[in-house]
């Protein structure tokens, strides 16, 4: 009886290890940045989800359509949805319930978990939002009024508050453009733009807010000074006076108009203090039970200041109550309200100050510590807090001019969400670079001759021997470090360097608002270093088509689409050399090419043309690029005199009716560690290895079908093609090759026509594997050759090009995928995994190639041998396992692209994904053969040495002492 | 002083048993040795055994030579059964066995004149070599069966695959770079 209990104690004792293998790994050595996008100054603001309590968060629509809530203690995102683009987003004031206007729908969201509670949708596109204040409280929901544009007419709908069913709908007969709709309680307006672009008439019409009807109407005459929407500067919204300014051509007066009051129109003189006004903005509160004030803040180029006015609501009179001091340089003010006190927060480099809007005395002033790195404020909100009879609490969230959102709490750096981050449109790989003065001499030391290299060597160790007693020094805390932490990458903050497993790379990430990044993928992405590369203009994207990392000199060139380039340090993030949008041509790829010269990233100009290039800088190999309807293209250079001309050499066009939606090929890094797969009778099929190969997507959306090609890229010779019928080409096909064997995903749907194999309709994975012949122990038509060429294949005239034998299975799979790429390593000895990005699941998985090897056997279980080489039995469904999502829990939005590279382990690669969210981890596809693991217990290996120690110490002088004794004894 | 008693009757008795009446028909009992007649069997027995002739020796000699040399395939029936109830895989056990059927062969080949050198003479000297050839065949014939068992195993680099990692992959000579 006694030994089962003793296994039972055995078993408990083994079993919690066991389990904690997961777990620990998660979320230590993964990292992600959930980004909103920069916040809008008209979409942000405190707001309570629930009436009932105080406690307030913080809103967002961003400039990329994420609708976001953060909790203002800790910065921290409490839900997120992922919307249609910029849009309109307002807080329905004593209700849980925020209202979005994106696109073409309006949506009302739970402001405390982020759940839908309606939304409708319509034919034009959404132009504001505005909630319906009521008079008496209590009285349901509150309505919702939104304004559309539909063929060019304004089209204002009344939303029912609890269901978003129409109420009410108002047609403006006129084309005129809507722009923005406000209510003071008594009466709707909409406000519009009446003329052409380039001057624009303020048209004012106000409505019944019980039926909708138009009750009176008023243009304003601003032709001069309105040229865009953009120039009308704040129709004040829910107030209990809204008003609508412009600012006249060259800012020296602000126009105001009290919405309703057709008669009055303002001026007020805008006060220069140094030199020309370059921005005017102006801050209201936005609640019906808030003073009617308003805040004028202007900014010249150095310096910053405010006034603010009081409108009398029984004459309509607008008179300037008192200013706030001209301040050097830029500064934020923002607005909130409590009850119907209004205050004012002003935000600049040296101090936090609030007034109220009825006096200028200043209610609390505290000095602002904020990392100058941030730069200067652009934007903010505040909430302001009276906590007793004079003391105020504030706390705002500002964007900075480094696309930093900071929450400044009384003056001091509560938390920074690096939200410029958000966005991102292109990223690669960088090494960390060895300190040059090693790396040099290491270079030097090798071209030198054998005996001086020696000698040189022998004098640096003995130069390095002054480190010495510090590395000494040191080494105790190493040691005791590296047995009680159980991180093996944990190294000191602060210090980029190289670490023995290769985990600390750098990864460049350029961003659509031409923002560049450096991040730190061995310390949990943090950024190490920023730059505004380009100023692009709002609306548009920086549309970088390279990334070229050059690791001996440490330098990463960008290029754009326009021509740009920026040379930057991987380490430091200085600017080298620049080049600005628009002094070269147009720019539609690029390709990093080996010349006489030296690598160097080769811009291909439109139609895939590179131009001509000077000799010395010639690519030496071919090229292959798309031409202009987006054909694949062979090129060729010819060298003629100086300049090297490039020359078609192939043209592949898809058959009529079908377009060319992806070109892929092999990873730059794809090494081949077996150039065959063993059979269960050990037995060789040799892999068609060839690093020319193209996998072309063409699609025909008139025929649904989908054909993928497979080309040689120097002869553009076709080595396999197949098509899919019943495809639905709207949904994302995608594909990724790498070794032997392409991949791709789409969705296909059931035909009449096919009969005899089962079909199957929904999403599939197609993997095929390419060999050199279908005979095993057989290397197909060029037999023993050394080399392969495209060109020739054989000693024979004309001959055809060698085709690969071509094994394909389909898998069924339960999502869509958006983005497939392939993990890298140093050898490729570790299995490859397929990296695929989910969509509807906001995830990243890694599928093993195991899993989608094609020839597992089908209908039958595998024998012995088959098991023995990996095999195991076909099923037709791949099932998304949640062991196998790298993002774990993590909702990862908006992922465009998922880069890897190898580590210097064999077993690990490094993986990091961008969009509009940043995430990063490292997968061991092969499990982490080479590194002990985190659940290695070192210090028990440690305990367990020490006590043989102690028991050999103690053991062995007695043991010695019985056998002396034992032999004198017997004698 | 008086004359000690005489001993007592059991004394006398144990000190001079009586002769033994050797009856015909009854035999010994069991353990019982009678220490006259083994002698006279020992000695009767020495005297019949003569001297063997040299011929008569080297017949003996060669006699024990083939046992010798046939040795090794006595052991093979049994070894071969536990090498295929030991199975393919690679085992302690299995690795012991295979490292048994290469050991014993190769010592017995290396000794194959040790093994002889007590039973050689003049005489035998001729017959002996064709011994010593059975010896050996016998000894390969076990190796043999090593062999097959490491070939079962898949020790052997008889195919294809085992090759596979010395050929290497074929140089392109054209390159073409993407750039799309």
């Amino acid at each position: 009886m006694r030994l089962p209990i003793n296994l039972l104690a055995l078993t408990l004792s083994i079993l919690p290890s066991t389990l904690a293998v997961f777990a620990d790994e998660a979320y230590s050595i993964d990292y992600h940045n959930e980004l909103l996008g920069l916040p809008q100054p008209h979409t942000t603001f405190f707001h309570r989800p629930q009436s009932e309590e105080k406690a307030t968060l913080l809103y967002t629509l961003s400039d990329l359509g994420v609708l976001g809530a953060v909790h203002p203690g800790t910065g921290k995102v409490v839900w997120r949805q992922l919307l249609d683009g910029e849009g309109y987003l307002r807080a329905v004031e004593g209700e849980g319930t925020v209202v979005s206007g994106t696109g073409k729908s309006v949506q009302a969201w739970d402001a405390m978990n982020g759940r839908e509670q309606w939304g409708n949708s319509f034919a034009g596109v959404v132009k504001d939002v505005e909630v319906m204040e009521t008079v008496a409280a209590g009285e349901g929901a509150k309505d919702i009024l939104a304004l559309f544009e539909e063929e060019g007419k304004a089209v204002l709908r009344r939303l029912k508050g609890a269901s978003g069913d129409v109420k009410w709908e108002y047609h403006d007969p006129t084309e005129d453009l809507p722009l923005q709709v406000s209510t003071n309680v008594k009466d709707v307006f909409v406000v519009s733009l009446h003329g052409a672009r380039g001057g624009y008439n303020i048209k004012v019409s106000t409505l019944d807010p019980l039926t909708g009807k138009k009750v009176n109407e008023y243009t304003l005459t601003a032709k001069a000074d309105v040229h865009a929407p953009e120039d009308v500067l704040l129709v004040g919204a829910n107030s209990a006076a809204p008003i609508i300014a412009w600012a006249d051509k060259t800012i020296k007066n602000l126009k105001v108009n009290l919405l309703g009051k057709s008669g009055s129109l303002q001026t007020l003189p805008l006060k220069e203090s140094d030199g020309d006004i370059v921005k005017v903005t102006i801050h209201a509160p936005e609640l019906v039970q808030s003073l009617p004030h308003f805040l004028v803040h202007t900014h010249s180029a150095v310096s910053n200041r405010a006034d603010v006015y009081h409108i009398d609501l029984a004459s309509g009179n607008i008179n300037k109550e008192y200013e706030l001091p001209k301040l050097a340089g830029k500064g934020a003010v923002s607005t909130s309200s409590q009850d119907a006190n209004v205050y004012f927060t002003r935000t600049t480099q040296d101090e936090v100050l609030i007034v109220s809007s009825a006096s200028h005395g200043i209610l609390g002033r505290w000095p602002v510590k904020v990392d100058k790195q941030h730069g200067s404020f652009v934007h903010g909100v505040a909430e302001v807090v009276k906590k007793g009879a004079d003391s105020y609490a504030v706390r705002s969230a500002i964007l900075t001019s480094e696309e930093d959102w900071v929450m400044v709490r009384n003056g001091a750096e509560a938390w920074t969400r690096v939200e410029g981050l958000s966005g991102a449109v292109a990223a690669e790989w960088a090494e960390i670079p060895e300190s040059e003065s090693l790396a040099k001499t290491l270079e030097a030391e090798a071209h030198s001759n054998p005996l001086s290299a020696y000698i040189h060597r022998c004098k640096r160790h003995i130069n390095d021997l002054q480190y010495l007693p510090g590395y000494i020094q040191e080494l105790p805390f190493r040691i005791l470090s590296s047995v009680l932490s159980s991180d093996v990458t944990s190294h000191k903050p602060g210090a980029l360097v190289r670490d023995n497993f290769g985990f600390n790379k750098l990864v460049i990430v350029a961003t659509q608002r031409g923002r560049v990044y450096g991040l730190d993928s061995g310390s949990q992405g943090a950024v190490v270093w920023t730059l505004k590369a380009f100023d692009i203009p709002a609306g548009k994207q920086w549309d970088v088509k390279g990334i070229w990392v050059d690791s001996s000199t440490g330098v990463a060139t960008i290029r754009g689409a326009d021509g740009e380039y920026v040379l930057v340090q991987t380490l430091t993030g200085k600017v080298n050399e620049k080049m600005e949008p628009g002094n070269w041509p147009q720019v539609q790829s690029a390709a990093v090419v080996d010349s006489p010269s030296g690598p160097w990233i080769l811009p291909i100009g439109l139609n895939g043309n590179p131009g001509d290039i000077p000799s010395e800088w010639a690519p030496k190999d071919n090229l292959v690029v798309q031409g202009k309807d987006g054909e694949v293209k062979g090129l060729k250079f010819a060298v003629q005199g100086s300049l090297a001309v490039p020359i078609t050499a192939w043209t592949f066009q898809p058959a009529t009716g079908q377009k060319i939606v992806n070109v892929i090929s092999r990873p730059a890094h794809d090494p081949v560690a077996s150039i065959g797969r063993v059979l269960p009778d050990r037995t060789v099929m040799y892999k068609y290895l060839s690093p020319n190969l193209v996998l072309v997507t063409a699609v025909s959306d008139s025929a649904a079908t989908a054909t993928f090609y497979l080309l040689d890229s120097v002869s553009g010779a076709v080595l396999y093609s197949t098509t899919h019928e019943g495809v639905d080409t709207t949904q994302p096909i995608t594909s990724a090759i790498s070794e032997n064997w392409f991949v791709y995903s789409l969705w296909s749907d059931i035909l009449p026509t096919t009969s005899g194999l089962p079909a199957s309709k929904g999403y599939q994975i197609v993997v095929s594997e390419l060999y050199e012949s279908d005979v095993p122990n057989d290397r197909g038509p060029l037999g023993a050759n050394v080399n392969s060429s495209s060109l020739e294949p054989s000693d024979v005239a004309n001959a055809e090009p060698a085709l690969p034998h071509v094994i394909s299975q389909t898998y069924l799979v339960p999502e869509s995928i958006s983005h497939m790429s392939v993990t890298q390593t140093g050898q490729g000895i570790t299995v490859r995994q397929l990296l695929c990005t989910l969509t509807s699941s906001d995830s990243i998985i890694g599928i093993p190639r195991t899993i989608l090897n094609p020839s597992r056997p089908v209908g039958r279980d595998p024998t012995p041998a088959e098991a023995e080489e990996g095999l195991f039995r076909y099923q037709p469904v791949i099932e998304f396992d949640p062991k196998m999502i790298l993002t774990h829990k993590r909702e990862v939005i908006g992922v465009k692209d998922v880069i890897a590279t190898p580590a210097l382990l064999e077993s690990t690669s490094l993986v990091f994904a961008y969009g509009i969210d940043v995430f990063g981890t490292r997968v061991a596809p092969s499990a982490a053969f080479d590194i002990l693991g985190k659940s290695f217990n070192k210090m028990s290996l440690v305990a367990t040495v020490a006590a043989l120690g102690v028991g050999v110490a103690v053991l062995g002088p007695m043991v010695r002492k019985k056998q002396i004794n034992g032999r004198w004894q017997t004698a | 002083m008086a004359p000690p008693p005489p001993p007592p009757q059991w004394v006398i008795d144990l000190n001079s048993p009586p002769a033994a009446k050797k009856a015909s028909g009854i035999p010994d009992p069991p353990g019982f040795t009678s220490t006259g007649s083994k002698k006279q069997q020992g000695s009767s027995k020495t005297a019949v055994r003569a001297p063997l002739t040299a011929d008569e020796m080297d017949t003996l000699k060669l006699k024990k030579a083939w046992e010798v040399a046939l040795a090794p395939v006595k052991q093979l029936p049994m070894t071969a059964i536990m090498m295929y109830m030991s199975g393919n895989s690679l085992q302690i056990f299995s690795i012991m066995m295979v490292g048994m059927a290469f050991k014993n062969p190769i010592m017995g080949l290396m000794a194959t004149n040790q093994a002889f050198e007590k039973l050689e003479s003049e005489g035998t000297k001729g017959k002996i070599t064709m011994v010593k050839a059975v010896y050996v065949a016998m000894q390969l014939l076990a190796l043999a069966l090593g062999i097959w068992k490491v070939n079962g195993m898949g020790l052997l680099p008889t195919t294809r695959s085992d090759w596979l990692a010395w050929e290497t992959a074929r140089d392109p000579l054209e390159i073409a770079v993407p750039a799309f």
